[in-house]
């Protein structure tokens, strides 16, 4: 009576087919149960305990060497977004030139919009630099304004490597804006489309506040695509696109005269000034738009608020980071790797547009340079919630 | 330009493309046919297979996988009830109903044929959409937007048909789910209490996994025989091509929305093939049929769910602005070649262009070829007795739900929702509409609150768009009052089969404790809402208030039919059915292997689960048992080097 087979696994492997018109089959004693599944269970928890040491085995990487070492990048954003795409890449090519080739496994563990993972990092982080963490805008803007659910700081971090971004605020010619001068004293303001107001949004946001224009804000929108598409369309009359969005965005339509660029956010320099962008070398920035608006250069909280933001969310937007109990050895170790890799011009030929024209940094006062910009005074903290509060009615929690 | 067309065909012809293209097919195939994978590990594993590739041989490579997997995710949906994606979700509620009476083999070829056409008029649509697709996408401003979503939740009453406001508040429940997260204007969490996880909003794919996969394992689980028919494709596959030929117009019409969903950037696969369906449905004369294995519930958004997939890379290679997480991945291939998006890649790279094209026509037809000559195999699995079946299938969904977000809290979101699925299931509310409002509950509201801000008043209504879709919207309830008013005058004329109500077999627990438990659970879930909804800003609160306001109304319609009911029942009530606590065992079942996992790891979960489940549940015989047991095991300890699978870790993984 127990004829009764069945197929295994993969769809479409079928061993042999049963008869039909069977009553059910016996039931199994308890005694066969319980020792098949207790003989599996064991199989089980073997391969787990046995496995796990065999495959993650002590490392050493303080030998000037990470052969037979895995580099897991901890990616805290979902697959397929520009931050996996860039950490992909970076990681598959940072591996070949760190000494003893080591392996390269990316972990995306999204949620929270980047803060679960990053708090994950922060809490179990592995000290021995075989596990990395990618750093970028979306987990920075939340641990500036102090959310209550980030558990990380980037002060208990250190950075291996850094890379840049910058961008341009551009506005729709058909709303009648020609240049810099028709932002203020309009007689309706300007529509600008955002994402979320706490989001990359924040430092556009501050550079409205700053340059006191005349713009009033919808957030809600997807993305920054979308957003580019309401401007085409007319819905709204001012965005902003970061360099590697600008080709596919902004070129087109600013040739056409639909829209027109009104200012780059710039770049920061090393001694912490704001410079042109190399990649929008004819573009004025933000403090050139305020001296050609209010005939003096900008100065106060709102500009300091400004210089951060432009630092945590372009210049040193997305980095590399391991935790500052990490030994110097092999921070340093792969550091110089980032360097080398950085430096070498292939890499440079075959990463133009992963990196939207933005050095890799990663020389030996990057660290440094890196410190100041993600220390972000309690003043410049209380003016961002303050704006938060007082413009867009949101309290940060 | 029809040079550049043929030049890019002739470059097919170059073996090492053609071999790439087959491989990305296979890929995308076998990645289709594991629930909850798609198009996403698909080009997951391809992506870092490309970088030092030529651009030409990625190319082929991700988009031979991108063609088919919304082909064969219809596998396990049709066989299984187990839908490999959200999107597949719909072709399921006719497909598998086809093949639990026997006819699996017509319900696949049926898919397989319209997945390929839908293939074809999707490459021929992207060809034809370069010139196109500016204007198109430009017309399509937030108003419309907004109005296409409320067409979209407007469909939850078309596919409820009988049970209307069963439905709508199935729907509503829906819209409240998806709001969970992080609101879209304010970005305030909401429903949240407190938790990141929840603040991310619900994983579609547990969603639809649970309501729909486990919520048909739990009720079939008590199966130990196999299916008895005779599976035979009667006729041979002459009668299948002739049958699905009959229905060539739904096919393109499918074709088309999938398109033209794909097209336009936030409406997405699933809301796009469930438009598809929509429209078979409210344009059908004979409705009865439906969810009981009509082919046109097959044809339409089989069809439909490839062409989204051509569709959406016109805006993610025109605009740069990608619909899915796919197409991102494949736009970060692109970048990474130096290739950049946006209008001018017509101009700078129309090769690349056509090849995409010509990949993807060639691959759907690959896919299909390939699932259409196994479809006799396929079939072949209904026989094994579903309880041996269900142990894999509750491993492999649990584990492919698991690689989207990484987060055990999916795992568990997935179990409660099968349950509830399987309350609605068994006490006949329509489940199409809990999805779908789901999946749009976000866009309408983003929409609305952008409509509302960038328009002054109701300017946007008078848009030419905005007209047409009122009037798809309105113009079928006139149309059905006027024949409701002629009916009434000529009460002995038959003006269709308005009046049959589809029996189903599968509510058995309908009018009894159950289903007024299942009333009870919408009225509590509906007031919790609107109660929490109160301390939510005002912009935040608008919409989930006024959908709960409307799910209590509705609810309490449910809640006082289903009372009086049940006082009238009382001697002959249904109570504990043999089957009801089947299920619900099987449910304990899956909860003691979530345990397993969170506390031993995802392994040593499954080396206890399965073999005790085959022999405790399904009775499967003692070598049946070892060798399953042994396969998933090597399985599982292959599978994270091969693809990107990640095992779920539990508290044992943390200690070694």
């Amino acid at each position: 009576m127990t004829s009764q087979k069945s197929a295994l696994e993969p769809p479409g492997i079928i061993q042999e087919t049963a008869p039909t018109e069977q009553p059910d089959p016996p039931q199994h004693s308890r005694r066969t149960v319980l020792a098949v599944v207790a003989s599996f269970a064991a199989l089980g928890v073997a391969t787990t305990v046995l496995g796990g040491g065999l495959l993650n085995p002590p490392s050493s990487t303080e030998d000037g060497n990470f052969s037979g070492e895995t580099l897991e990048f901890l990616i805290p954003l979902a697959s397929g977004g520009g931050t996996d795409t860039w950490a992909r890449f970076i990681g598959t090519e940072l591996t070949n030139y760190v000494p003893g080739r080591p392996g390269f496994a990316p972990v995306n563990e999204p949620g929270g919009e980047g803060i679960s993972g990053t708090n994950k990092f922060a809490r179990s982080a592995k000290i021995d630099g075989t596990e990395i963490l990618v750093g970028t805008a979306s987990t920075v803007v939340p641990w500036v304004l102090g959310r209550s659910a980030v558990k990380y700081s980037f002060e208990d971090l250190k950075p291996l490597v850094v890379n840049g971004t910058g961008g341009v605020i551009y506005a729709r010619t058909g709303a009648g804006v020609k240049n810099v001068n028709d932002l203020r004293n309009r007689d309706r303001p300007l529509e600008f489309g955002g994402i979320s107001a706490t989001g990359l949004d924040i430092t556009t946001l501050v550079a409205f506040d700053l340059l006191e224009a005349d713009v009033t804000s919808t957030f809600g929108f997807e993305g920054r695509g979308p957003v580019n598409l309401a401007l085409q369309r007319g819905e709204i009359d001012l965005d902003y696109q970061t360099t590697s969005a600008y080709g596919s965005a902004v070129e087109g339509i600013a040739k056409e005269g639909k829209a027109t660029v009104l200012m780059s956010f710039g770049q920061l320099n090393e001694s912490g000034e704001v410079i042109r962008d190399p990649n929008f070398p004819d573009v004025p920035t933000v403090p050139e738009a305020y001296e050609q608006l209010h005939g003096k250069k900008p100065t106060g909280q709102k500009f300091e608020a400004y210089k951060t933001l432009l630092g945590l969310t372009y210049t040193y937007q997305k980095g590399l980071w391991v935790p500052k109990e990490t030994p110097d050895k092999a921070v340093t170790l792969l550091r110089e790797s980032s360097e080398k890799l950085g430096t070498d011009q292939d890499f440079q030929n075959k990463a133009a547009k992963v990196l939207g024209g933005y050095p890799l940094v990663a020389d030996a006062g990057m660290a440094d340079r890196v410190r100041e910009a993600y220390t972000v005074s309690s003043s410049v903290r209380s003016y961002v919630k303050e704006l938060l509060e007082s413009k867009y009615d949101i309290h940060v929690e | 330009m029809l040079d550049s067309a043929m030049a890019a065909l002739a470059s097919l012809a170059d073996p090492s493309l053609l071999l790439m293209l087959l491989i990305g097919t296979v890929a995308g195939l076998v990645m289709g046919l594991i629930p909850g994978l798609g198009g996403t590990g698909a080009v997951a594993i391809l992506l870092p297979i490309t970088f030092g590739m030529e651009p030409p041989q990625a190319l082929a490579l991700l988009i031979g996988a991108l063609a088919v997997v919304h082909t064969s995710d219809t596998v396990s949906a049709v066989l299984l009830g187990a839908p490999g994606s959200a999107s597949a979700s719909v072709t399921m509620l006719d497909g598998y109903s086809m093949a639990k009476k026997g006819q699996a083999a017509r319900a696949l070829t049926l898919a397989f044929l319209s997945s390929m056409a839908g293939g074809i008029i999707g490459a021929i649509g992207l060809t034809l959409a370069i010139p196109l697709a500016r204007p198109l996408v430009l017309s399509f401003a937030s108003p419309e937007l907004f109005m296409l979503t409320v067409l979209g939740v407007a469909l939850a009453a078309v596919l409820s048909r009988g049970n209307i406001i069963k439905g709508v508040s199935a729907g509503l429940l829906g819209l409240v789910l998806g709001m969970v997260g992080t609101s879209p204007t304010t970005a305030e969490e909401r429903f949240t209490f407190g938790s990141l996880f929840l603040g991310d909003g619900l994983s579609l794919v547990a969603v639809a996994l649970g309501i729909f996969g486990l919520a048909e394992i739990a009720s079939r689980a008590s199966q130990r025989r196999g299916q008895k028919e005779n599976i035979s494709l009667g006729g041979g596959w002459g009668r299948g091509i002739r049958e699905w030929l009959s229905h060539w117009t739904q096919v393109i019409r499918g074709a088309l929305i999938g398109i033209w969903a794909g097209v336009l950037p936030g409406v997405g696969a699933t809301a796009g093939t469930w438009l598809a369906y929509g429209q078979a449905v409210a344009t059908a004369k004979d409705k009865r049929q439906f969810g009981k294995g009509d082919p046109r519930g097959i044809v339409g958004p089989e069809s439909a769910n490839n062409s989204v997939e051509a569709g959406d890379l016109i805006p993610t290679l025109l605009f740069g602005i990608p619909g899915g997480v796919p197409s991102a991945m494949l736009l970060g291939m692109l970048l990474t070649y130096g290739i950049q998006p946006g209008p001018s890649i017509i101009t700078e790279h129309l090769d690349l262009m056509y090849l995409i094209v010509w990949s993807f026509a060639i691959a759907s037809i690959l896919g299909a070829l390939f699932c259409f000559l196994s479809v006799k195999q396929l079939a072949k699995l209904t026989k094994v007795p579903f309880a041996v079946l269900a142990a894999g299938l509750v491993a492999i969904m649990l584990l492919g739900s698991f690689q989207e977000g990484g987060q055990l809290g999916d795992l568990w979101v997935m179990i409660i929702l099968g349950v509830f699925g399987w309350l609605l299931k068994s006490t006949g509310f329509p489940r199409a509409p809990f999805l779908i409002g789901f999946v749009l509950a976000i866009p309408l509201e983003r929409y609305y609150f952008l409509t509302d801000s960038l328009y002054n008043g109701l300017d946007w209504m008078a848009r030419p768009g905005v007209l047409v879709f009122l009037a798809i919207l309105i113009l079928p309830i006139v149309w059905a009052f006027i024949k409701f008013l002629r009916a009434r005058r000529h009460s002995n004329v038959d003006d269709g089969h308005r009046d049959e109500r589809p029996e189903d077999d599968e509510s058995q627990l309908k009018n009894s404790t159950w289903s007024l438990t299942a009333a009870g659970i919408f009225a509590a879930a509906f007031s919790a809402a609107l109660i929490s909804s109160a301390s939510f800003s005002p912009e935040a609160r608008l919409v989930p208030q006024l959908v709960s306001i409307g799910g209590l109304i509705f609810s309490g319609i449910l809640l006082f039919t289903e009372i009086r009911t049940w006082l009238r029942t009382r001697t002959a009530r249904v109570g504990w059915t043999l089957d009801a606590g089947f299920a619900l065992k099987t449910f304990v079942w899956m909860t003691g292997f979530l345990a397993l996992t969170a506390a031993f790891g995802y392994l040593v979960a499954v080396t206890i689960f399965i073999p005790a489940f085959l022999l405790v549940v399904a009775r499967a015989r003692l070598k049946t048992t070892v060798v399953y047991t042994l396969v998933l095991y090597v399985v599982l300890l292959a599978l994270p080097s091969l693809l990107p699978i990640d095992l779920p870790q539990g508290w044992l993984n943390t200690l070694v």
